[in-house]
């Protein structure tokens, strides 16, 4: 491949990326899929309920961040089931599962969720340790799945090269590293020590390696200068903090993420590790928003998973996140993560895949035919569009990250509407058909390869 | 059932006072061999589980009830038979089941007679402690050595590129997991009676006698002539030994190994359902590591407070049940007998 020099702006220029409020603007004009299939059902539909079964974290410091998943779910469920059902007749029944069982327990419960209660469909799920071992769990079943979250490229590289059953509709995970690193190249260009904090297990594995691929290419002479490893779950960082700041360095990236981030920035507040370096981290905001206090460092990249945070596009203009925040908060009184925006249209995304189906096949379609409207379906949600990719079952949609700001109108500290960053996920994903890791190149994911190969390199 | 047949002989051989326990035992193998056509998969799921932990937990017995030995570190070769399978299948691209239970039980025993040469030369809570630390090395191995066993993602194993009987029985094709659950639990079934004979033989064996010896009273046992250490380790091999089977049979099953059955946890389980069915019986560990096998599954299940929940149970066991499930059914029984004749 040939690679052309090039200074950073005109490649992040190149990358399309938008900062500010204004970028919900470009969005192209398309009427809103939901309104698009309000005709009454074709055929004889049972009225049996459909029974859903959905995994998330209810218990552990994982919690903070996989619960409103089932929130978002459970609010999706009500709206269906207030207008009868979907296609009117079939009401949603969810019976849901604690992720924290560990990823044995995982796999046990999703047998015992088909085989045992005989759900219709599976939903949820949050680390990317367990959607590599209930993916192919699920296509051993036949279980139509759309996972909410469990992002990792390893899913479609890897463990289910070919999915027929499975679907997943939060950005996948390569994005999130390549995000943080535009965003850090292009708020502090000249910081080169970089020092990194994240969970060892796959996230952090592949949030360090897309960040650094990325970030090499746009800041030259970059280099890593200390990591830290802690293991998921642990909520004594003392030790990784003193590390990083011993280290010196310019930027400190962190894809700690639910309540161990939380425990992560209030114990590196009192160590002042947030005073003589910059900080970026993936997913810090991944949480329920109200789970950050106003203690947090200010004016951080503080990433939700490169997904949704729930103030953009802000006002009314998108009025899909309006009204689903404004529904959010009445239901729950809080406000919505980018799992709860993942789990509400997942169930949405799947009523009107059994619409359209129903719309060509008459009576309640089966599963070849439901799964024949999720591939390629693009989707409104309160993110923005979505798009199902047929190859991979992969949902895809920009990327959006941002900076941490204290506003008087909220009890916690938000992203500042005002300075978002999106960028198009196709300029930061490997296209369809990029060689997949283990056939031309060993390279962790796709996406590192396809970057490697084609991203031109920023010269001194 | 020619499995049956053959269990039968084994037991009579030992003695005429064992036809009672023989016939039971063939009873149970029958109900069990006829269960999954009467009960739905996922219960013949869950009951391969469980006679694949009371594998584990018959082992582990060996050491606790037969020996006095308290061993908080058998998760180390349930382990390390599990990662031996699944890195033979990665690796070598091996199918063979048997392959994987040879090369699995190499694996456990290699690393029980290395732990069980530095365990046995202590006793009570140093020997619990030495096994513990030891079976947490392989824990932090598996779980740093990303690159090698895949960190917590672990290794996948799939069960439909395994055959078993040499080939004689594959799962390529439709319906490949339900056929699977069906030929693995007789697979596992058969297994399981085999492990349960030979363990039987080895505790009514002198070699068994000698161990309740070392148990009771070492001095007095070590003035017998019996080598107290020699013992020791042979009986902690024997023990490894079959929680690796347990922990090979366990793999293809879940569908894939992570560092949990490597972690100190996963050792409280073993000890958890010992206790749960008695470790003064020979058949307590069974009943307890069905029972488990089903109480986590539905607590997981049914509560959030899953944790909770066992945790209670666990302790009203210990203060209400000390001699558990089997030992009080059998207290039970033998008052009942009592007041009747």
């Amino acid at each position: 491949m040939t690679q052309q020099q090039l200074n950073r702006r005109n490649f992040l220029n190149s990358l399309g990326i938008t900062v500010g409020a204004a970028a919900a603007t470009s969005v192209p004009a398309i009427a809103p899929a939901v309104a698009q299939v309000a005709r009454s059902p074709k055929g004889n539909i049972p009225s049996t309920p459909l029974k859903f079964g959905h995994m998330t974290f209810l218990t552990g410091p994982a919690a903070v961040l996989g619960d409103p998943s089932l929130k978002g779910h459970i609010l999706a469920a009500e709206e269906i089931n207030a207008q009868g059902g979907i296609l009117g007749k079939r009401k949603i029944e969810t019976i849901t599962a604690d992720e924290n069982a560990g990823t044995d327990a995982n796999v046990k419960e999703l047998r015992r969720m088909k085989l045992s209660e005989k759900i219709d469909m599976f939903t949820g799920v949050i680390s990317s340790g367990n959607t590599p071992a209930l993916g192919p769990v699920a296509e051993e079943l036949g279980l139509l799945t759309i996972f909410v979250d469990g992002c990792t490229d390893f899913l479609w590289d890897k463990a289910v090269p070919n999915p027929k059953f499975t679907f997943r509709i939060t950005n996948i995970q390569s994005a999130d590293g390549v995000t943080c690193a535009v965003a850090a190249a292009q708020t502090w260009p000249t910081a080169k020590k970089i020092a990194h904090i994240h969970p060892d297990y796959s996230y952090g594995r592949n949030a360090f390696d897309h960040f650094m691929i990325a970030y090499k290419k746009m800041v030259p002479g970059a280099e890593v200068v200390s990591e830290g490893w802690p293991k998921l779950g642990t909520t004594d960082f003392t030790a990784h903090i003193t590390k990083t700041i011993s280290s010196n360095p310019d930027l400190i990236m962190s894809s700690v993420w639910g309540g161990d981030y939380v425990a992560l920035y209030k114990q590196a507040l009192r160590y002042g590790m947030f005073n003589n370096a910059k900080f970026a981290s993936t997913i810090a905001f991944g949480v329920a928003p109200h789970a950050i206090g106003k203690d947090h460092p200010e004016g951080v990249i503080a990433g939700v998973h490169s997904n949704y945070y729930f103030t953009f596009p802000p006002g009314n203009r998108w009025p899909a996140n309006k009204t689903f925040v404004e529904k959010y908060f009445k239901r729950w009184i809080e406000y919505p993560n980018f799992q709860s925006d993942g789990a509400y249209h997942t169930l949405h995304m799947y009523r009107t895949a059994v619409e359209k189906a129903n719309g060509l096949v008459g009576g309640w379609p089966d599963e070849e035919a439901i799964i024949s409207q999720l591939e390629g379906m693009y989707f409104e949600t309160a993110a923005g569009y979505l798009y199902i990719r047929p190859d991979n079952h992969q949902g895809y949609k920009d990327a959006v990250t941002g900076f941490s700001k204290n506003v008087a109108e909220y009890p916690f500290q938000i992203l500042d509407p005002g300075r978002m960053i999106t960028i198009p996920i196709r300029n930061i994903t490997a296209p369809p058909n990029w060689p997949k890791p283990g056939t031309s190149h060993n390279d962790p994911t796709s996406t590192y390869n396809w970057i490697k190969e084609t991203w031109p390199q920023e010269v001194a | 059932m020619s499995l049956a047949v053959a269990k039968k002989g084994a037991i009579t051989s030992i003695g005429p006072s064992a036809w009672r326990p023989a016939v039971v035992a063939i009873a149970i193998l029958l109900v069990l061999a006829a269960l999954p056509s009467l009960v739905d998969p996922y219960q013949t799921v869950l009951l391969t589980y469980g006679l694949i932990m009371a594998i584990a937990a018959l082992g582990f017995n060996l050491l606790l009830g037969y020996t006095g030995l308290l061993s908080f570190g058998h998760s180390a070769y349930f382990g390390a038979g599990a990662y031996t399978v699944a890195f033979i299948v990665r690796d070598l691209g091996a199918q063979s089941m048997e392959l994987c239970i040879v090369g699995g039980l190499l694996g456990a025993l290699l690393i029980s007679a290395l732990f069980g040469f530095v365990c046995v030369r202590h006793t009570r809570i140093f020997f619990g402690i030495l096994t513990l630390a030891l079976s947490q090395v392989l824990w932090s191995l598996a779980f740093k050595f990303f690159w090698v066993t895949g960190g917590t993602d672990g290794i996948r194993v799939a069960s439909a590129k395994l055959t078993l009987l040499g080939g004689f029985v594959n799962f390529a094709g439709p319906g490949s997991f339900q056929r699977f659950v069906f030929a693995y639990y007789y697979y596992v079934l058969g297994l399981f009676a085999l492990a349960t004979v030979i363990m039987w033989v080895i505790v009514h064996s002198p070699f068994g006698k000698a161990l309740q010896a070392i148990r009771d009273n070492e001095t007095r046992a070590s003035f017998v002539g019996i080598s107290v250490r020699r013992y020791r380790w042979i009986a902690f091999v024997i023990s490894g030994a079959f929680t690796g089977l347990a922990g090979v049979l366990w793999v293809p099953l879940n569908g894939l190994t992570t560092p949990d059955i490597l972690y100190w946890p996963f050792s409280g389980e073993i000890v958890f359902m010992t206790v749960l069915g008695g470790f003064r019986t020979f058949t307590g560990p069974i009943v307890g590591a069905v029972m488990f096998n089903y109480l986590k599954t539905y607590a997981v299940a049914s509560t959030e407070y899953w944790q909770l929940l066992l945790g209670v149970v666990l302790v009203v066991l210990v203060l209400a049940l000390p001699s558990g499930i089997v030992g009080t059914a059998a207290r039970l029984a033998a008052r009942f007998t009592r007041g009747t004749s």
